[in-house]
């Protein structure tokens, strides 16, 4: 998850820079929020904190710029994030680097503390999750690991502010690591053979030669700035000499050697001592992916979301707002303020039928805010506790079959919350061809929470046939035409290879600093639409628009799906917000001016319909205006389609619902 | 004429006799070699096979020679298609041809082995027991397996990858899977999902294929 709350600045030149490295999940944010007070979002799924944060940060009575960067596996990047890690250390003039390590995990994180060690920068390790680490009977020697690799390793326990103090003490005085890995004659050489070549860097010329031996491409754009061309191609020639005398690539030569070294190092240190405690985390973690108990998990999980989000933000606190609060007082007061002002013009632009308090702010405040902030909290609980990952295994399997993998479940479930923010989460997915098809499948089928709390007010009016109707046309459609898009579109998936975190508590108060920061978001960007759909609504009743509209869409609506002409209305303002939109139905069922059938058909054609106009302009920016435009072409068409379709079938085979 | 010439005579007359057909005409129709009929009485005068009228059949010591040379041959074959991942066409035939003349029997028993004891070449005739097939009913198991053979619950040491991409290698050994590491089976369904050390991955079966254990 992005951080949406933080904005980016230019952080000032001149003041020193501390960088926060290490694999993903091993609490570097919460390390960062210690030594900054802010408290950055902390979130479980790999991959989720693309965008940098960083602040400034008084550390030790000096002042510093305290950066925060993506979690990593190694140096030589793999991914995006790893390059963008990589890259702040080769760009950024950092003075001390702080290295999180997963202390049960220490293997993984010694890989990293390797290529620190070469790169030359001073640095601490935080040896963190200690606690963690001890519950399942792991020990690990900091005080031989400091004393072997040359710098100060401190346990600790990020979240209970354990070892903090050490810690801080420890940066007064980083150390550049004195452990060198040993690799094979043939790198070596090569690498003496590169250093001569290359201008001076931020990190050491030794690291730079391994990263253009393992042939990373990421570098391109350095080399060319810093290097003639000449000496990228006699560089380009020694990298093939070593290889050529290799079988296996050169990157994985190297990594080789230095997880040999980490292992040696490891067996110094890193004692498992008896036998794990069975906790209940992680006995719970298992259950959460068995194929068999899996799924009532799952199911289980999907009752409680239901409870909170649906019953308890969309119909208690839905409830509260809207009749007591908006309806009690402040509409009726709006109204009596507007008495005073006797332009009527005036008075229909904030109090009318369409008006920006009696409608925009009502709808955003009243019931999309409480069905999305609860949703946030829902979606925090489930991203800090690790079961996103592993919903992702139970699902992979489907995914596979529409060109994605597990890892697109991310996207998807936030689509639940907003479609919008998912949109821009699709970035997370490696190739361009599954961010296109999941970027589809959000605007066609994911209906937000805030459309999904109306739509089920509808449903739940009717009966459960109804629901399984809607639910069983939604979720086939969106597999068809998943299928079909992993077909048309050119492009390869990608492996699904994912990291599960283990099982943990969420913490609530980083819920509750994530859970703003989301809502914040939702304010900023939502209400201002919000306002000016009821504003493009009201000029169009104005100016006699709404029913040029209707009459030009009525063939289709009345005449197609079957509906009232009334119902034309909504697929309008749909556009705007598509919960906007699924109100309307709402209110027209309340009227009781739609049958079952009709209520049935309308939802499904609302849900389908195009997405709302903020996440139309997400997926220009995230993927062209051409991929915006080719989505919303396919959709509207498709959309009536199926609507259509299901109108006549079930009035065909007279479905009772 | 030359041991080469009585190895691949041998071969035809036992596929010939997996066909159910035992006829020397029949035999010295299909047959490529030159000089076959010669080749064939000097066969019957080594006492490999046994000559009657158009009847031909193998000594048992005939028989236990073009045993081991089809199994070579089909192991040969398994061995191309499986490790090597190359197409079922003329060139492989070829290439067990060449095969099936230079494979020591300790070699053609670690093959097998490595293949898991196959019991079917990729034509899908069957590829004669071995010793070390004979070991395996009684107590061996193959000693590399594909890390998807695993039974859920049992570990492996990786012995080697042999992935689609680089990208792909490189990416499992920064996640610490490289050969040497020990690697548990957690579960095969709805995913492959691994612990390394205090590490859990969640992979694809495609990807868990590639990785080839030895158990411990």
């Amino acid at each position: 998850m992005h951080d949406h709350g933080s904005h980016k600045e230019e952080e000032p030149k001149g003041i020193p820079r501390l960088a926060l490295i290490g694999n993903p999940n091993v609490g570097k944010s919460v390390i960062f929020g210690y030594l900054t007070g802010k408290y950055v979002t902390v979130s479980n799924y790999p991959g989720t904190t693309v965008e940098i944060t960083s602040a400034r940060a008084h550390v030790n009575k000096k002042e510093y710029v305290v950066i925060d960067t993506p979690g990593v596996n190694s140096l030589l990047p793999m991914s995006e994030d790893e390059r963008v890690t990589r890259d702040i250390l080769l760009n950024e003039d950092i003075e001390a680097i702080i290295q999180g390590i997963d202390t049960k995990n220490l293997r993984r994180g010694l890989l990293i503390t390797l290529q620190l060690a070469e790169i030359g920068i001073p640095f601490v390790i935080a040896l963190n999750l200690f606690d963690e680490a001890r519950s399942r009977g792991i020990s690990v020697d900091a005080e031989k690991l400091s004393e072997t690799i040359g710098t100060t390793a401190i346990p600790t326990v990020a979240t209970l502010r354990k070892g903090m103090d050490q810690l801080l003490k420890a940066l007064q005085n980083p150390r550049v690591s004195t452990f060198a890995t040993h690799y094979d004659r043939r790198i070596e050489d090569g690498v003496v053979r590169i250093t001569p070549l290359l201008p001076d860097a931020r990190i050491s010329k030794k690291s730079l030669a391994l990263m253009l031996l393992a042939g990373d491409e990421s570098l391109n754009n350095w080399l060319h700035e810093h290097l003639r061309e000449q000496i990228i191609r006699e560089i380009d020639n020694i990298r093939l000499e070593v290889q050529s005398s290799f079988s296996e690539p050169l990157a994985y030569v190297i990594n080789h050697s230095r997880l040999m070294a980490s292992d040696r190092l490891l067996k110094e240190v890193f004692s498992e001592t008896g036998k794990r405690e069975k906790d209940i985390n992680s006995s719970l973690g298992r259950w959460s992916m068995h194929p068999v108990w899996g799924i009532p998990f799952l199911l289980a999980v999907l009752y409680g979301f239901y409870q909170f989000v649906g019953v308890f933000g969309a119909g208690t606190l839905v409830d509260f707002l809207e009749d007591s609060v908006f309806k009690g007082y402040v509409n009726p007061w709006a109204v009596k303020l507007f008495d005073y002002i006797p332009i009527m013009i005036l008075r229909e632009l904030f109090v009318g039928q369409y008006g920006i308090i009696t409608m925009a702010i009502t709808y955003a405040i009243a019931i999309v805010l409480p069905i999305v902030g609860t949703f946030f909290i829902a979606f925090g609980i489930l991203e800090d506790s690790g079961y996103l990952p592993r919903l992702a295994v139970m699902v992979n399997n489907i995914f596979k079959a529409m060109g994605l993998n597990g890892k697109a479940v991310l996207p998807m479930v936030l689509g639940l919350g907003c479609d919008t923010m998912a949109t821009l989460t699709a970035r997370i997915l490696e190739t361009r061809k599954e961010r296109i098809i999941v970027t589809l499948l959000l605007a066609l089928g994911v209906p937000c929470s805030a459309q999904m709390g109306v739509v089920l007010g509808m449903l739940g009016g009717i009966s459960f046939t109804a629901t399984l109707v809607w639910l069983g046309v939604v979720v086939g459609v969106m597999l068809l035409v998943g299928y079909l898009a992993s077909k048309v579109i050119p492009g390869t998936g990608s492996d699904f290879i994912l990291e599960l975190p283990p099982i943990r508590l969420p913490q609530l108060s980083n819920i509750g600093i994530k859970t703003m920061a989301r809502i914040e978001w939702y304010l900023r960007e939502a209400v201002p639409l919000f306002i000016l759909g009821t504003l493009i609504l009201f000029i169009s009743d104005k100016l006699g628009l709404l029913a040029l509209a209707e009459k030009i869409a009525a063939p289709l609506v009345v005449g197609f799906l079957g509906l009232p002409i009334k119902a034309t209305e909504a697929f309008i303002i749909g556009f705007l917000r598509r919960d906007y939109g699924a109100a309307g139905l709402l209110v027209l069922a309340r009227a009781g001016q739609l049958d079952s059938i009709q209520i049935v058909v309308s939802i499904v054609t609302i849900t389908l319909f195009v997405p709302c106009i903020a996440n139309f302009f997400m997926i220009i920016k995230e993927q062209g205006i051409k991929v915006a435009l080719y989505i919303t072409g396919f959709i509207f068409p498709f959309a009536f389609l199926v609507g259509g379709i299901l109108n006549f079938v079930l009035r065909y085979y007279q479905v009772a619902l | 004429m030359s041991e080469h010439n009585i190895d691949e005579l041998l071969e035809l007359i036992w596929t010939q006799q997996e066909d159910g057909k035992d006829s020397l005409n029949e035999l010295l129709r299909v047959t490529d070699e030159e000089n076959a009929e010669d080749v064939l009485k000097r066969m019957a005068q080594d006492g490999f096979v046994v000559i009657s009228g158009d009847k031909l059949t193998f000594t048992p010591t005939g028989e236990a020679r073009a045993k081991e040379i089809i199994r070579r041959h089909r192991l040969a074959e398994r061995l191309f298609t499986e490790a090597f991942k190359m197409e079922v066409d003329e060139k492989i035939e070829y290439n067990a041809c060449e095969f099936e003349h230079i494979l020591s029997p300790e070699v053609t028993e670690s093959v097998c082995t490595f293949l898991g004891h196959p019991p079917t070449c990729p034509h899908g005739r069957p590829i004669p027991r071995g010793k070390c097939c004979e070991k395996f009913h009684k107590e061996m198991k193959p000693l590399v397996t594909p890390l998807n053979e695993l039974q859920p619950g049992e570990e492996g040491r990786i012995v080697f990858i042999a992935p689609k991409n680089h990208t792909r290698l490189d990416r499992l050994s920064t996640m610490g899977i490289i050969p040497g590491s020990i690697v548990r089976l957690h579960q095969k369904r709805p995913s492959f999902v691994l612990e390394v050390g205090e590490t859990t991955l969640a992979l694809d079966g495609e990807i868990v294929k590639e990785i080839y254990v030895k158990r411990v």
